[in-house]
Order: C-alpha cells, then sequence, then structure tokens
C-alpha cells in the first residue's frame, strides 16, 4: 500500500460522463498504462436513530460504512471528520443488528466502479461514480506503491496525475495534512473517498451536463 | 638397456596384446556412442523401432564390458613399472649411460626446479596485483586459491569483533539510518539498513567487503516465511529495482582494498542520499519522474539525483 490521492475530474463540456472517462483511459493508455481488471468503491449512510439523540439536543451523526474491491476482506466505518474503523467483511451483518442505532440510508448508497491501470509503480483507478441509477461524475485514484510518506511524494504524484489529467489535477488532499511523517494507509484512501462521495452528493440537483 | 629395467615381472608379449585390448576397448565404446548417436532407426512402428535400438544397445554394452575384462586379464599379466624412483618413469632417464650425448635428464632436473620457482613467484605476484585489483569476485585468487589457502587478502580475515565495530560506528554516524547486524550463516555478516521511511537495504558482507546488496520498499517484506533474511528475491517495485542495479554498481566503484572500512562508510554515506528518492527532481532535467521512475540515480562524488537516463 503506498501513497494515494482520490480526485474528481469533471465531465468535459458537452460529453457525457462515459465519454469523459473514455478520453481519460484513453491518454492513460497512450501514457504506457496497462489495463488490470476492475476496480469498486462503495459507500452506505446510516443515520444515528432518533432514540439515541434526543435527550441531549445533539443532531444526528452520519455514518459511513464503505467496501473497497483492493481489501475484499475488509469493511470501513467512518464519521465523517472522526475516526475511521477497520473491520471484517462481516461488519455489514452487524450493522443490521444494530438498526436501533443506526438506520441504513438506502437511498444514499452511493458507488465508484471503473477500470484499474498500471503503470510503472503508479495504480491508476478511473472510475464513474454512480448513485441509484445516475451517473454523478467522474473519480480517479492514483497511487504510488513505494512510497509510505504522503508529503515525501507529492509533488511526484502531482507531476503524474498532471501529465494525463492536465489541469484538472488536485490540490493536496486534506488527509495529506494531518500525516506529517506517519505511514499512510488504507484508512486515509477511504476518507478521501467518504470526501469525494460527498462532494458529489451535495452537486446532485446540478444537471449532469452542466457541472464543469 | 630398457629390457634390464622393465624386466621384472614384465611380458612383451602379453604388452602387444594389452595395446590391442585396448584398441578392441576403443573401438566398442566408440560404437556405443554412434549407437546413442544414431538413435532408432527408422521401422515401421514405434515398438519395433525401440526393440530394434534397445537391442543393438545392449550389444555394443555387451561388448564393451567383454573388452574391458580382457583388458583387466591382460593388465595383470603386464605387471606394474616400478613406481620407486621419486620422478616416477622420467627417472629411468638418469639410468641412460651416454649422458655426455643426451643430457636429458639433467635437463629435466633444472626445468622443474625453473618452474617451481615461477610458480612460487606467479603466486605472490597474483597475490599482490589482486590487491589493485577491481575485480571483487569470490574467484578472483584464481586456481591457485586452491593450491594455497595461506594466499588470501589478509583483508578478508578480519576479526567479526572489528566488523561489528566498524558497522555500529557507521549505524551512529547517520541517526536517521538504523543498521541490524546478524550472523546467521558462520561469520559472514549480514546487514539491514533501515533507511528513514524509504527503503530497507539488505547487504550480505564477507568480513568487511559487500558481496551483495538488495533495496526493497519501506513496505516490503524482507523476510522469508522462516524468519530470515531474504536475499534472494528482488524489490516488487520498478524503482527500488532500479536502486539495488545502482547499489551494485556502487559497490564496484567504492575501492580501497587496504582501508575496507571506508569503502563501507563511503557506500552507507552515499546510500543515505536516498532518503530523499522521492522528494529530489532531478538535477539535470528538473523533472520527478522519467518513464514513471523519480531519479534513481545519485552521483558518486556530488550525491546529487539524476534519472538514469540524465546522468552522463
Amino acid at each position: 500500500m503506498g501513497v494515494t490521492c482520490v480526485a474528481q475530474v469533471p465531465v468535459a463540456e458537452g460529453k457525457s460522463v462515459q465519454q469523459t472517462v473514455e478520453l481519460l483511459t484513453r491518454k492513460l493508455e497512450l501514457l504506457g498504462a496497462e489495463k488490470q481488471g476492475t476496480f469498486c468503491v462503495d459507500c452506505e449512510t446510516y443515520h444515528t436513530a432518533a432514540s439515541t439523540i434526543g435527550s441531549q439536543g445533539q443532531t444526528g451523526k452520519l455514518m459511513y460504512v464503505m467496501h473497497n474491491s483492493e481489501y475484499p476482506l475488509s469493511c470501513f466505518a467512518l464519521f465523517e471528520n472522526g475516526p475511521c474503523l477497520i473491520a471484517d467483511a462481516n461488519f455489514d451483518i452487524l450493522m443490521v443488528k444494530l438498526k436501533g442505532f443506526f438506520q441504513n440510508a438506502k437511498a444514499n448508497k452511493i458507488e465508484s466502479r471503473g477500470t484499474r491501470y498500471q503503470y510503472c509503480d503508479f495504480l491508476v483507478k478511473v472510475g464513474t461514480v454512480t448513485m441509484g441509477p445516475s451517473a454523478r461524475g467522474i473519480s480517479v485514484e492514483v497511487e504510488y506503491g513505494p512510497c509510505v510518506i504522503a508529503n515525501d511524494c507529492w509533488n511526484l504524484l502531482m507531476e503524474f496525475m498532471q501529465s494525463f489529467m492536465g489541469s484538472h489535477a488536485p490540490g493536496v488532499p486534506s488527509v495529506f495534512g494531518t500525516k506529517h511523517d506517519s505511514v499512510y494507509g488504507p484508512a486515509d484512501t477511504m476518507v478521501q473517498y467518504m470526501e469525494l462521495f460527498n462532494k458529489i452528493r451535495k452537486q446532485q440537483q446540478v444537471p449532469v451536463a452542466g457541472i464543469r | 638397456m630398457a629390457e634390464g629395467v622393465l624386466s621384472p615381472g614384465v611380458n612383451l608379449e602379453a604388452f602387444s596384446q594389452a595395446i590391442a585390448a585396448i584398441q578392441a576397448l576403443r573401438s566398442s565404446v566408440t560404437r556405443v556412442f554412434d549407437c546413442l548417436k544414431d538413435g532408432m532407426r527408422n521401422k515401421e512402428t514405434l515398438e519395433g523401432r525401440e526393440k530394434g535400438f534397445v537391442a543393438a544397445f545392449q550389444e555394443s554394452l555387451h561388448s564393451v564390458s567383454r573388452d574391458l575384462g580382457e583388458l583387466e586379464r591382460l593388465s595383470n599379466l603386464v605387471g606394474k613399472p616400478s613406481e620407486n624412483h621419486p620422478l616416477h618413469n622420467s627417472g629411468l632417464l638418469s639410468l641412460d649411460p651416454v649422458q655426455d650425448k643426451t643430457p636429458l635428464y639433467s635437463q629435466l632436473l633444472q626445468a622443474y626446479k625453473w618452474s617451481n620457482k615461477l610458480q612460487y613467484h606467479a603466486g605472490l605476484a597474483s597475490g599482490l596485483l589482486n590487491q589493485q585489483s577491481l575485480k571483487r569476485s569470490a574467484n578472483q585468487m584464481g586456481v591457485s586459491a586452491k593450491r594455497r589457502p595461506k594466499a588470501q587478502p589478509t583483508t578478508l580475515v578480519l576479526p567479526p569483533q572489528y566488523v561489528d565495530d566498524v558497522i555500529s560506528r557507521i549505524d551512529r554516524m547517520f541517526p536517521e539510518m538504523s543498521i541490524q547486524l546478524s550472523r546467521p550463516n558462520g561469520t559472514s555478516a549480514m546487514l539491514l539498513v533501515t533507511l528513514g521511511k524509504v527503503l530497507k537495504v539488505i547487504v550480505v558482507m564477507r568480513s568487511l567487503f559487500i558481496d551483495r546488496t538488495i533495496v526493497k520498499g519501506y513496505n516490503e517484506n524482507v523476510h522469508t516465511e522462516d524468519g530470515k533474511l531474504d536475499i534472494w528475491s528482488k524489490s516488487n517495485y520498478q524503482v527500488f529495482q532500479k536502486v539495488t542495479d545502482h547499489a551494485t554498481t556502487a559497490l564496484l566503484h567504492y575501492q580501497l582494498p587496504q582501508m575496507p572500512d571506508v569503502v563501507v562508510r563511503s557506500f552507507m554515506t552515499w546510500l543515505r542520499s536516498y532518503i530523499k528518492l522521492f522528494q529530489a527532481p532531478c538535477q539535470r532535467c528538473g523533472k520527478f519522474l522519467q518513464d514513471g521512475l523519480p531519479p534513481t540515480w545519485r552521483d558518486f562524488r556530488t550525491l546529487e539525483a539524476f534519472h538514469d537516463t540524465c546522468r552522463q
């Protein structure tokens, strides 16, 4: 597991989500990246149930339960700005038992699916973010395997992302800022996906063609 | 004269028979190999071919063993030549009565002394020359190493305690570098060098000479399943495979046979410059990536970072 950056790529003007994804993957293939199967990251939202809030007048916190095909045996549970729990995959069943405390907001299920590419020591995943039946946006995940310190290889990652994303290359992800010299882990990637999904959810009112 | 020397138990008749038997044996052995070389001849069926081949092969093997038996029988008749002379058969030359005309024996003795001296001097010279050599492989002593075990360069027989001292001094010299020394196979030390959170290097030493290095990622496993250092498998990442190649080049570059501890220290100083492997742009092209790899080369003198193709 190396350092990973997750970013959103806006849909090109006058193009559909699918066409923009194809444009990106063609650029990657021209660069010399090799296709290596598919990937999927999904995220379910849970509300804290009404019975547990109430007395102190707190607003319900949202909890996200996520899966990543890169870690098929794990399940990630995150609070916004909060801790990230990495559990075995059968954590989902536990969540069903905890219905009294956490309620699944089924309509909010969001996921990103797409193709996995390898280029030298880089792993690139270009995915279409879908919520329910509709495609909402494009996610690009770039992982640099050999390095474990986020800030060490940010410039290098940036240069690579610019080579195929051009001006759409992202800024420093916020998780990098809190890492300092500690080792980057899978949970940091999931936090980035959670932030990306939240951003895309908020955009949902805007018609897809209008996203720039 | 010759008869006089050979006379005890020598039977000239048996001799000529034995020579004939040797010839017969050689020709039958040749036949065996011819048979093998020709392989199965074309026959209608596979079984037929196999049968024919096996039969022919068996027959020729039989004739070999027959001829060999015959030769053995004859050799008993021939008897042994006298072996008690210090120079073996060449000692027979001393028995030649016409010394003045054919001084072969005295010439032979001179030549023998001369060749002995030559071998001795050549051995000394190769010992001296090897200290200056750029070759570091174990067979640098050539064949003579087997004959003269004492000729090993003195730098290869340093006490382990001294090696430990040198390594621990280097370990203290570089705070961002930690060196673990182990001796899983006898006296040769193996080092596991961890450089910051960037990379790990396995260094196989022979005394204070570095024999082999393998560079791997910080998050890669450097141990085999049974917990030993894995000195054979290479890194999964291209960048560290490249750095491994460069480190091997550095081993050959840093050479000072009289002061092996300086060599190890220079190598470690050079290795330490990889702490910025992912942070330093190439000093020539100014970029981080070239063909998907960061600048993996470090100049031996200035320790500046370059891409492999930018370094000339």
